[in-house]
């Protein structure tokens, strides 16, 4: 039991100590994010000393950027399990570890929503009066207590599944699936909820008929998963081009030849040091340990040597005995660490399996010996029922951030962002339509009233940003990722437009009494909201910055006794470029 | 259990000592320079003159306080009026007289748009001078039509009333079903009216607002269909000579920075038993207040005999307590 505490205080305290390690660029970019948040921290204390004064709102216009940014991320927060129903729902295993992409996103997308209510409160300091059991909860009569119990629930819903899923490969042990799959449907249908929830905060104000819409909900949603997997789109890519740390150099070395390494015939007693590593082994029995072993080698590997090559043709799997290899892919020219691993692991069994050239590179961290054994004799070894569960399991190439994995997303940003722009058209035509007295807000959000126009060019430019992504989108052109990336940003700046400014600010103009009082940030304001965008991504830096590392393979408990920098791939005396 | 791997550095000191030397000096130049920016940009901070005290903080939710809790919550009321304003105000907690319920009535036949009710209003109850608040909004309407968003508000003529229009002012409305109350996650604002077992209903059926424990988060000024509530943006500011000592609990006291507050039907007085400061001040008698309880209160007979009445925005289901009623 202490032992259990100790190992998972380790694995916090590693955890912690990687976020600090980085080359110089990780420096600069958590430098330049510390600044911003630093600056909308100084922002946000002006605002806690004199009041929200310090804003653009006003009592005719009493919510502004803060709870339209804190709409737009609910969405993002709510979206990024999205990545995760093709993962459990329809097995798609392209996508598999790019759920915790997701839901580390969507951690970080909750944070933000967290702090952008809470500086647009007025009093920060009675927040306690919110907590269930010791203040007053208005439970269930008002939206905004739902809104604290769901927003907080997915929080710790998807802190769960990414910590559970990370610790668990963190100690190299298999994740229950009781442990976390029925969380993540909780998590699914959890996501739906909290977007549906906010959408209901306002849909729910009778006295204001352009939020009192039954389409908003729908509408909310549709936007949010447009958005959310576009950014995660745009998300994975950065991830796949900051996890390629390989320098040119290298990757020449990785193209030269290597000379033969000195190699010997295997016996049973490596097998017998195998299944020390790999327990599923044990239950082989001798006369098929022994078959296998025909055209079995052994081969000892200095530090640095190529044992596999992307693109070469062979039928040969690999399974480590001792030491440590790691895998690598190039992809666009750079070479990105998929996962490493020691003695146990296997290499090169699907292209093995299948004759297939080879998917990646795999080179020796250490001075290594490893087990070749040729694709029949994988075969008969995985003719027994735990030998096949376990190497099937393993079959799937960590991290591979592919293209097709990308398309997958392009296809849900696709659907939902034409559902989204029909929904939109249906709004629309009900307020303009039917012309009644309610079309007030309609009006001075699309085409201005009694000569106010503020928000005109800014809901034109989200629909432009729409339409031109939708029919992107549609055509085969936004395949490439180049057009992709394109219309994803369109995607997320048009809806952070549309249902962020587009919906919050219509519905106070004109005032319930017929006035009309315009809005516009103050500088202070959109200080503090860049503040907290910078803190977002400072976040979500940090959660790959854990995870990656660990997802590789590369920081685990075996190697608990290795520093951090290491591990990182940063030594004092190359962190100095 | 894996065997122990072999460290790869088995004798690290010699060189790890000038590393590590080398590291607690970059990661005490980073410390200390972290923190200084950290105290910098918290600097503005030090313009508060009004952190909130332990007490303060801990105060207790009106509904929740002992009678001698409220006694310690009036006195320290008192007490920091008098240190702001140099006088010393009488502060009560005043609660629903039996057998009352309040009604307002509105006479728009009569109203001149002369403005005097906004200005008593905010003398009576303590409303900030800067930035300015008030409770009242009188719209300006032409002749004939209700549409609120042809109202002028900031209506400013040589004389009153002008021909052709009508003048229509809107204060809280102490809806029966209040948007406002629904919507408050914490529970600060609510309705003075309780149903008891025997289904029994008490109260006057004010809406009040609990400002020491409003969290400022401005859901019910989204909420109410009759835009009747007013926010403290920054700290109010009343001059001393102007401060009404005569206060409630629940009424005019002096608010806070960052919470709400509205027309309250002037609870000191009304709930004394005098008539409500905009009502006192009309010089035409538009207006008219009461109890609807008592069959021969002013109200009633109103109610009983004028044949239209308005309750403004009827079709949101607030039911309200305030009714515009005409003369003919």
């Amino acid at each position: 039991m202490t032992k259990a505490i100790r190992n998972y205080f380790v694995f916090l305290w590693r955890c912690g100590r990687i976020a600090f390690v980085g080359d110089w660029r990780y420096y600069t970019w958590m430098g330049v994010l510390t600044v911003i948040c630093l600056l909308g921290l100084n922002a946000y204390a002006r605002q806690f000393a004199h009041g929200l004064i310090v804003t653009g709102m006003s009592n005719e216009v009493s919510w502004g950027m803060y709870i339209a940014n804190f709409t737009f991320f609910v969405g993002v927060a709510a979206a990024a399990v999205m990545i995760v129903i093709p993962v459990y729902i329809y097995g798609n295993e392209d996508m598999h570890d790019l759920v915790i992409f997701g839901e580390l996103l969507a951690v970080a997308a909750i944070f933000m929503c967290l702090a952008f209510v809470t500086v647009d409160l007025g009093r920060p300091d009675r927040f306690w009066h919110l907590i269930p059991g010791i203040g007053q909860f208005n439970f269930p009569a008002s939206m905004l207590s739902w809104d604290v119990l769901v927003l907080n629930g997915y929080l710790l819903l998807n802190v769960h599944i990414c910590g559970y899923l990370l610790y668990c490969r963190y100690q190299g042990k298999k994740p229950s699936k009781w442990f976390y799959i029925p969380f993540v449907f909780i998590a699914i249908v959890w996501a739906v909820s909290i977007h549906t929830v906010t959408a209901f905060l306002y849909v729910g104000l009778g006295g204001r008929p352009f939020w009192n819409s039954a389409i908003v909900g729908p509408r909310f949603i549709a936007s949010a998963f447009t958005a959310g997997p576009a950014l995660i789109i745009l998300a994975l890519q950065v991830v796949r081009r900051v996890t390629s740390t390989t320098t040119v150099t290298e990757a020449a070395r990785l193209q030269g030849d290597a000379p033969t390494p000195p190699s010997s015939p295997a016996t049973l007693a490596d097998l017998e040091l195998l299944a020390r590593h790999l327990p599923e082994l044990a239950s082989v029995s001798s006369q098929v340990r022994k078959d296998t072993l025909a055209g079995a080698m052994v081969l000892e590997l200095a530090a640095g040597h190529v044992l596999l090559r992307q693109g070469e043709k062979e039928n040969e799997a690999y399974f480590v005995l001792q030491g440590r290899v790691v895998v690598k892919r190039e992809e666009g020219g750079r070479f990105r660490i998929i996962r490493s691993g020691g003695p146990g692991e296997q290499f090169g069994e699907i292209s093995g399996l299948a004759g297939t050239p080879r998917l990646a590179t795999a080179i020796a961290e250490e001075p290594s010996r490893v087990l070749r054994l040729p694709a029949g004799s994988l075969r008969k070894l995985m003719k027994n029922p735990a030998m096949n569960k376990i190497i099937r399991s393993r079959m799937t190439e960590r991290l591979m951030i592919t293209d097709r994995a990308l398309l997958m997303l392009r296809s849900i940003v696709q659907v939902s962002m034409l559902i989204n722009v029909f929904l939109l058209v249906n709004e629309v035509f009900k307020e303009f339509y039917s012309g009644n007295l309610h079309v007030a807000s309609a009006k001075y959000l699309f085409v201005g009233l009694h000569g106010h126009h503020a928000l005109v060019p800014w809901i034109w430019t989200a629909i432009a940003f729409n339409l031109t992504a939708m029919v992107l989108l549609v055509l085969p052109v936004s395949r490439s990722l180049r057009w992709l990336n394109v219309t994803c940003v369109l995607a997320i700046v048009g809806i952070w437009i549309e249902k962020g400014m587009g919906m919050v600010i219509p519905g106070f103009i004109p005032t319930p009494l017929g006035a009309i009082v315009e809005y516009t940030p103050s500088l202070n304001e959109a200080l503090v909201c860049f503040g907290i965008w910078a803190f977002g991504l400072l976040c979500y830096t940090v959660f790959l910055r854990m995870a990656v590392p660990i997802l590789q393979g590369r920081l685990t408990k075996a190697n608990e006794h290795h520093s951090v920098e290491e591990i990182a791939g940063v030594t004092p005396a190359n962190s100095n470029p | 259990m894996p065997p122990p791997a072999p460290s790869p550095n088995p004798n690290p000191a010699p060189p790890d000592a000038g590393i590590s030397r080398r590291n607690f000096l970059r990661t005490s130049v980073v410390l200390t320079t972290g923190l200084a920016a950290l105290a910098a940009s918290l600097k503005p901070l030090l313009d508060m003159n009004d952190f909130p005290t332990m007490e303060r903080f801990l105060q207790k939710y009106y509904k929740e306080m002992t009678p001698a809790d409220m006694e310690k919550v009036l006195k320290r009321i008192t007490d920091e009026t008098e240190k702001q304003y140099g006088l010393r105000p009488h502060v009560r907690d005043l609660k629903p007289m039996d057998g009352v319920e309040f009604v307002y009535c509105l006479n728009l036949t009569r109203c001149i748009g002369c403005r005097k009710c906004v200005h008593a209003c905010v003398a009576e109850n303590n409303q900030s001078r800067n930035p300015e608040i008030q409770y009242i909004r009188v719209l300006k309407l032409p002749h004939g039509s209700l549409d609120l968003e042809k109202a002028e508000h900031d209506y400013n003529p040589e004389k009153v009333p002008e021909k052709g229009f009508f003048y229509m002012p809107v204060q809280c409305q102490q809806c029966k079903n209040p948007p406002c109350v629904k919507v408050c996650p914490v529970h600060a604002t609510w309705q003075e009216m309780e149903v008891d077992s025997a289904g029994k209903r008490k109260g006057d059926g004010i809406t009040v607002i609990d400002y020491d424990w409003c969290i400022g988060c401005r859901y019910c000024e989204a909420a109410c269909p009759y835009w009747a509530r007013r926010f403290n943006f920054t700290k109010p500011e009343i001059p001393k000579e102007r401060l009404n000592p005569d206060m409630a609990y629940l009424g005019n006291r002096p608010r806070r920075q960052g919470v709400m507050e509205k027309c309250h039907f002037c609870i000191q007085r009304t709930r004394a038993g005098r008539y409500p400061a905009c009502l006192e001040v009309c010089p035409t008698g538009a207006r008219k207040f009461g109890n609807i309880l008592d069959p021969n209160s002013e109200v009633s007979y109103i109610l009983s005999t004028k044949r239209v009445f308005i309750q403004l925005k009827e079709e949101m289901g607030t039911s309200p307590r305030f009714f515009y009623y005409f003369d003919v």
